[in-house]
C-alpha cells in the first residue's frame, strides 16, 4: 500500500510551545481553509520489533511504524536465531523480545508518525497524535508538529485540513508529556485511540490515553491472553466502544460458518451440535476463544466447567445447551510451518450435530494455507460431511483501521460485547 | 417468502461496506415516500449497524415542522418496527432532524446551508452530504438548481443528489432534464434510482451471468430462439389514478423497470465490476435496441386496458371505473411488445415484454428459451421436445430454474421435460433486504453501479419514442384493447407471439 508523507516537513517544537504553536497556525498560517470536522487519531506505536530489527541490521531503515512486508519476512526467518518454535508468529511481542537481546547498534531516522496510509488519510483525519517510545528508556522529549492539507481533489471545495503532532522520547519521558496531548484532543470529535502494541505494556498509558469516551482499537492476538482478555472486557462493560482487530480479523471465518447453514435445511443441526474442535497456530488462545465464543453466545450454551488439556496449551470446556444437553469443546494449537503475522490464526475449525432424526452433520471449515488434516480424521464416515476452505482476508491493519475510521460506532459491537466475557470465561486461569 | 427460523450465525454479518459519516437530507420530509420506504429503511440500516455514529437525517419539505414534530410523526408511521426495537429507535431519532425548506425559495435553501453546517459540528458528519429529492418530478431539475446555486453541490466528493422516478417523460424531456442536472453537478454525484435495481434477483442476472462460465458461451443468437420479459401485478391502480392517467404501463414499468431487466439480460460483459464498465455495457445494448417495427410500430406493440372482472363473491372494477379515472381513459395498464437488439450477439432474437395491472399472477421473470435441438431422436412425451428454457425467477418465488429432456422412465426411448431449480429461499431461506435499504446505503456509499446514467435513461426513452409519438398523434393505431380483470391481458397479446409461431409462458 502506498504511503503519504506527511506534506510540510515536521516542524521541531519545544514540548511547551505546541499547543500555542498550533493555535498560530490554525488562525494565521492557515487562513482560509477549514479544520476537518473529521475526528482525532491517537496512536500509542512504540514498534518495537521494527525498531529491534533496524538496530540489529535485518532490515533497513528509516523506521516507519507501519506493518511492513520486508518486517514479517525477516521475522519469519529470525525466529529460528532466537531460539522460538516455528510457528512465533512475526508480530508475536516474545519475538521483539528476543530479538532485542541480539547485539547490533545500527541507527536509522524515525520517521514513525509521519507516515499516513493512504485508506486513512482520505478520511482526513483532523488531527493525528502519535507517540513513539525509543529503545533508549532514557531519551529525551521530542515533539513534533506538521499540518497538513490533502490536495483537493478534483472538484473539491476547500481543502479541509489536519494536522500531525508526534511525541517521542524514552518511556519516562513519554509519561511525562502526557499531559500535553488532553488540550490537543477536541471534545466536539470522535477521537479514537489505537493501541498498535502489546496489552502486556504499562497499563497506566493505556489508563492515560484511552479514558471514556475515546473509541480504543486494541489488538487481543498481542500480549498475554488473560491480559488480553481483561482488558478486553473492562472496557466493553465500562461502557466504552472497544475495536478488537484480533476479533475482526475472523470476519471471514464467521462468513463462512455462517454461509453453511444459510441452507434452511440445515439449520435445525444448530440445535443439535454436540461437539467443536478449534485448532489454532501457536499457543495464543484468544482468536480461537473469540469464535468460540460467539458461537456459543449465537446458539444460546451455557459454560458449564473449562480446564487445560492434557496436551499443553490445549483447552477443553463443556456447555450446557438450552435443551440441557452437552457440547464438548476443545481447542488445540498446532505447530505451522509459516504462521500467519499475528499470534493465534485459527487453522480449523470442526462442528459436529446430532439432530434426533437424522444422519449426522459433521462441518469442517480449514484455513486457505493450512491444512485441517487431524480435524479430519476419526469416526465421521456415517455422518453428513460438509467441507469448506476459508478463504484469506488480504486486509492488512492500517485497512483495517481506515474501516473503522470511514465510519465508526460510539458503541461495542453487540457480538463482540456479548462473546468477550464468555471468551474471558472459557480462558482457564 | 415463507418465515423460518432464522440463521443465529448470520446476524451481524451483512456490514461488509462502511457508511461514512454523513447527513442525509430528504426533501419532501412529509410525503408518503418518505415515512413509508426511505426512513424505514434508514433504521433498518441503522440497527444492522451499517450506519456510523456521526449520521443525521435533516428532513424537509415547506409545512413548518420541528424536529421533535418530524420525529413523532416518523415514530408514528413506524410504530410496528419501534414496538420490537424501542432503544433503537430512541437512539436513531435523536439523529432526525427537520427544517422547512421551500426548494423554490432561494433563501430557504441558504438557510439550509447554515443548518447542515451546524449539523456537521453537531454530529460530526464531516461535510459528506446525500440530498435525496423525493419530491413532485417538477422539481427535480429546479430542485438541482436551487442547490447548486447554494452551493451545496460544490464538492464533487461530499455531496451527492438522489433523484425518485420518473426521470422525464419521454426522450426530450429526459435530455432537456439531464442537461439541467449536469449544469449543476458533476454526473458521478448524480444518482436515478430504479427501484428494480435495488431487487437481490435483478442484481443476480449479473452473477448469474458474469461469475459462472457455463451460461456465457450459450447466451447468444446461436443458441437462444425467444427472450420473454414479464412483470405482472394483480393489483389495480390503487390509489395512484392521479398519476398513472397520465402515465400508463408503457411509461410507469416499462421505459424503467423491464428495460433495466432487459439491459442486464442482454448486455456484454463488462471488463470489471466497476459502476462504469456495467453502465458502459448497459447504456450500449440500449442505444443498439430497437423496436421490432420502427416504422410501424402499431405492429410491434400491444396496448391493453383492464375491465372489470374478478368473481361474483369479488367482483373487481374495470380501469375506467376507479375512483379519479376518466371515464374515457385510454391510458394503458398493460403493454406488450416486440424489440429487437441490433448486434453480433443478438441479431435476429426477438425480445417480448410484457406487463401489466390487473393480471392472474404477481411475478417478475425472465425467459430465454433455446432453439431446438437439430435433429429429434426421441419420440417426445407432448410430441415434439420442449425447447430448453432458462428462467430467472426475480419475484416472488426468487430464484432460477432450467428445463430440460431427460428419457421418461420405462422401456421406450421417450423423452419428457424436467425441470432443475434454485431457489433463494431453499439455498439462503432469508428474506433480503427491501430494495431500498440497498440502493440508500449504495448512494451513501457514493456507488452508482445500480443507478442508471443519463445516457442509459435517454437511450431508454429514445427506444420507445416511435409508441410515445405514436400514442400522441395518431392513438387509434395503437388502441388499447379491454381485458377482463385477473386475465393474461387482450387476445392481440397473444397473436403478437403467435404470428411468429411462439407463446407468452404461463406462468
Ligand atoms: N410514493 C411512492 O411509492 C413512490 C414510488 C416511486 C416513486 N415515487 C416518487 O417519489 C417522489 C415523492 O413521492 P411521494 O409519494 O412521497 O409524494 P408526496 O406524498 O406527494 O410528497 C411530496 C412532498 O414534497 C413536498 N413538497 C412539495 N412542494 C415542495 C417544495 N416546493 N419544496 C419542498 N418540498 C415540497 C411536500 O411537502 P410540503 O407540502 O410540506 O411542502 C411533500 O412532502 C415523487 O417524485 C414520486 O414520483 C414515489
Amino acid at each position: 500500500m502506498s504511503t503519504q508523507l506527511t506534506l510540510q516537513a515536521p516542524l521541531d517544537v519545544p514540548p511547551a510551545e505546541v499547543y500555542p504553536y498550533l493555535d498560530r497556525l490554525w488562525n494565521h498560517g492557515l487562513e482560509g481553509t477549514t479544520g476537518a470536522a473529521t475526528f482525532t487519531l491517537l496512536i500509542w506505536e512504540p514498534s518495537w520489533l521494527e525498531q529491534q530489527m533496524v538496530r540489529i541490521g535485518r532490515i533497513e531503515g528509516p523506521i516507519r511504524g507501519l506493518e511492513r512486508d520486508d518486517l514479517i519476512e525477516a521475522a519469519r526467518l529470525i525466529t529460528a536465531d532466537c531460539d522460538l518454535p516455528f510457528s512465533t508468529a512475526p508480530m508475536d511481542p516474545r519475538l521483539a523480545w528476543k530479538v532485542g537481546q541480539l547485539e547490533g547498534q545500527l541507527e536509522a531516522q524515525d520517521l514513525r508518525g509521519q507516515f499516513i496510509p493512504n485508506a486513512i488519510s482520505v478520511h482526513t483525519p483532523r488531527r493525528l497524535i502519535t507517540l513513539v517510545p525509543t529503545l533508549d528508556a532514557s531519551q529525551s522529549l521530542e515533539t513534533m508538529v506538521a499540518a497538513y492539507c490533502p490536495l483537493p481533489d478534483e472538484g473539491g471545495a476547500g481543502a479541509a485540513c489536519g494536522d500531525a503532532i508526534v511525541l517521542r522520547g524514552g518511556m519516562e519521558a513519554l509519561r511525562q508529556g502526557l499531559p500535553l496531548i488532553q488540550p490537543l484532543i477536541d471534545e466536539a470529535l470522535p477521537c479514537w485511540v489505537w493501541w498498535n502494541s502489546s496489552l502486556d505494556e504499562p497499563p497506566e498509558m493505556l489508563e492515560a490515553l484511552a479514558p471514556l469516551p475515546r473509541r480504543l482499537v486494541i489488538d487481543t492476538s498481542l500480549g498475554q491472553p488473560a491480559r488480553c482478555l481483561d482488558v478486553l472486557v473492562e472496557r466493553i462493560e465500562a461502557g466504552q466502544a472497544v475495536n478488537d482487530l484480533n476479533w475482526l480479523r475472523l470476519r471471514s471465518w464467521r462468513e463462512s460458518l455462517a454461509m453453511v447453514f444459510d441452507p434452511p435445511s440445515r439449520r435445525d443441526a444448530l440445535a443439535h451440535v454436540v461437539q467443536l474442535d478449534i485448532d489454532v497456530e501457536g499457543d495464543h488462545p484468544v482468536k480461537g476463544l473469540l469464535l468460540t465464543a460467539w458461537m456459543a453466545d449465537r446458539l444460546g450454551w451455557h459454560l458449564i466447567d473449562s480446564s487445560p488439556a492434557e496436551e499443553p496449551g490445549g483447552i477443553n470446556a463443556e456447555f450446557q445447551r438450552t435443551d440441557g444437553t452437552t457440547v464438548r469443546f476443545r481447542q488445540m494449537p498446532v505447530p505451522v510451518g509459516l504462521p500467519k503475522a499475528h499470534p493465534g490464526a485459527i487453522v480449523g475449525l470442526r462442528l459436529i450435530c446430532e439432530p434426533a432424526d437424522r444422519p449426522a452433520l459433521c462441518v469442517i471449515l480449514c484455513s486457505e494455507s493450512g491444512g485441517c488434516m487431524r480435524l479430519e480424521s476419526g469416526g465421521m464416515a456415517a455422518m453428513e460431511l460438509v467441507e469448506e476452505v476459508v478463504p484469506l482476508p488480504e486486509e492488512n491493519e492500517e485497512m483495517e483501521m481506515a474501516r473503522l475510521l470511514g465510519g465508526g460506532h460510539d458503541t461495542t459491537n453487540p457480538l463482540l460485547a456479548s462473546a468477550a466475557p464468555l471468551a474471558a470465561t472459557i480462558l482457564p486461569r | 417468502m415463507t418465515t423460518l427460523l432464522t440463521n443465529p450465525l448470520r446476524v451481524g454479518l451483512r456490514q461488509e461496506r462502511v457508511i461514512t459519516p454523513q447527513c442525509i437530507v430528504i426533501f419532501g420530509a412529509s410525503g408518503d415516500l418518505t415515512h413509508r420506504k426511505l426512513v424505514p429503511a434508514l433504521f433498518e440500516l441503522f440497527r444492522q449497524r451499517r450506519l456510523p455514529s456521526e449520521f443525521a437525517v435533516l428532513g424537509c419539505a415547506r409545512r413548518p415542522w420541528s424536529d421533535e414534530e418530524f420525529r413523532s410523526k416518523m415514530g408514528e408511521a413506524l410504530a410496528n418496527e419501534i414496538a420490537d426495537h424501542p432503544s433503537a429507535w430512541e437512539q436513531f431519532s435523536q439523529g432526525l432532524f427537520y427544517e422547512p425548506v421551500d426548494l423554490q425559495q432561494a433563501d430557504h435553501l441558504v438557510r439550509l446551508g447554515q443548518r447542515l453546517e451546524g449539523i456537521d459540528r453537531l454530529r460530526a458528519t464531516r461535510g459528506n452530504r446525500t440530498f435525496y429529492l423525493s419530491v413532485s418530478p417538477e422539481f427535480y431539475g429546479s430542485g438541482c438548481r436551487a442547490l447548486a446555486a447554494a452551493g451545496l453541490l460544490a464538492d464533487a466528493e461530499r455531496s451527492r443528489v438522489v433523484i425518485e422516478k420518473p426521470f422525464g417523460r419521454d426522450y426530450g424531456s429526459a435530455q432537456q432534464l439531464n442537461k439541467v442536472v449536469q449544469a449543476c453537478a458533476k454526473e458521478s454525484q448524480v444518482f436515478r434510482i430504479d427501484h428494480y435495481l435495488g431487487k437481490e434477483t435483478v442484481q443476480n442476472i449479473l452473477v448469474m451471468r458474469f461469475a459462472n462460465t457455463i451460461f456465457e458461451p450459450i447466451w447468444n443468437r446461436n443458441y437462444i430462439a425467444n427472450v420473454q420479459i414479464t412483470a405482472a401485478e394483480t393489483v389495480g391502480v390503487e390509489d395512484r389514478a392521479g398519476y398513472y392517467e397520465s402515465s400508463g404501463a408503457l411509461r410507469d414499468m416499462v421505459q424503467n423497470h423491464l428495460t433495466q431487466i432487459l439491459a442486464l439480460t442482454a448486455m456484454e460483459p463488462p471488463g470489471r465490476f466497476d459502476a462504469e464498465a456495467i453502465r458502459n455495457e448497459k447504456a450500449k445494448v440500449l442505444q443498439a435496441a430497437r423496436l421490432a417495427n420502427e416504422d410501424e410500430p402499431w405492429k410491434c406493440c400491444v396496448r391493453g386496458q383492464y375491465s372489470s372482472g374478478g368473481s361474483r363473491a369479488r367482483p373487481l372494477s374495470g380501469y375506467r371505473q376507479e375512483p379519479g379515472v376518466n371515464a374515457n381513459s385510454t391510458t394503458e395498464t398493460y403493454v406488450a411488445m416486440k424489440l429487437f437488439i441490433n448486434n453480433w450477439r443478438w441479431q435476429g432474437v426477438p425480445f417480448y415484454l410484457r406487463t401489466g395491472k390487473r393480471l392472474p399472477k404477481r411475478l417478475s421473470e425472465v425467459v430465454l428459451t433455446f432453439r431446438q435441438a437439430p435433429v429429434h431422436l426421441f419420440d417426445a412425451a407432448g410430441g415434439a421436445p420442449t425447447p430448453n428454457q432458462l428462467i430467472l425467477r426475480i419475484q416472488p418465488d426468487e430464484g432460477a430454474e432450467i428445463k430440460f429432456e431427460v428419457k421418461a422412465p420405462g422401456s421406450g426411448m421417450r423423452s419428457r421435460p424436467v425441470d432443475m431449480g434454485f431457489s433463494y429461499d431453499d439455498s439462503f431461506g432469508e428474506p433480503s433486504d427491501e430494495g431500498y435499504v440497498r440502493l440508500l446505503a449504495d448512494a451513501m456509499l457514493g456507488d452508482p453501479t445500480l443507478y442508471t446514467r443519463s445516457d442509459e435513461v435517454e437511450a431508454a426513452w429514445r427506444l420507445y419514442t416511435p409508441l410515445l409519438e405514436l400514442i400522441e398523434e395518431s392513438p387509434w393505431q395503437l388502441p388499447v384493447h379491454p381485458y377482463e380483470a385477473r386475465t393474461w391481458g387482450p387476445a392481440a397479446a397473444d397473436s403478437l407471439l403467435g404470428d411468429d409461431g411462439l407463446g407468452w409462458r404461463r406462468p
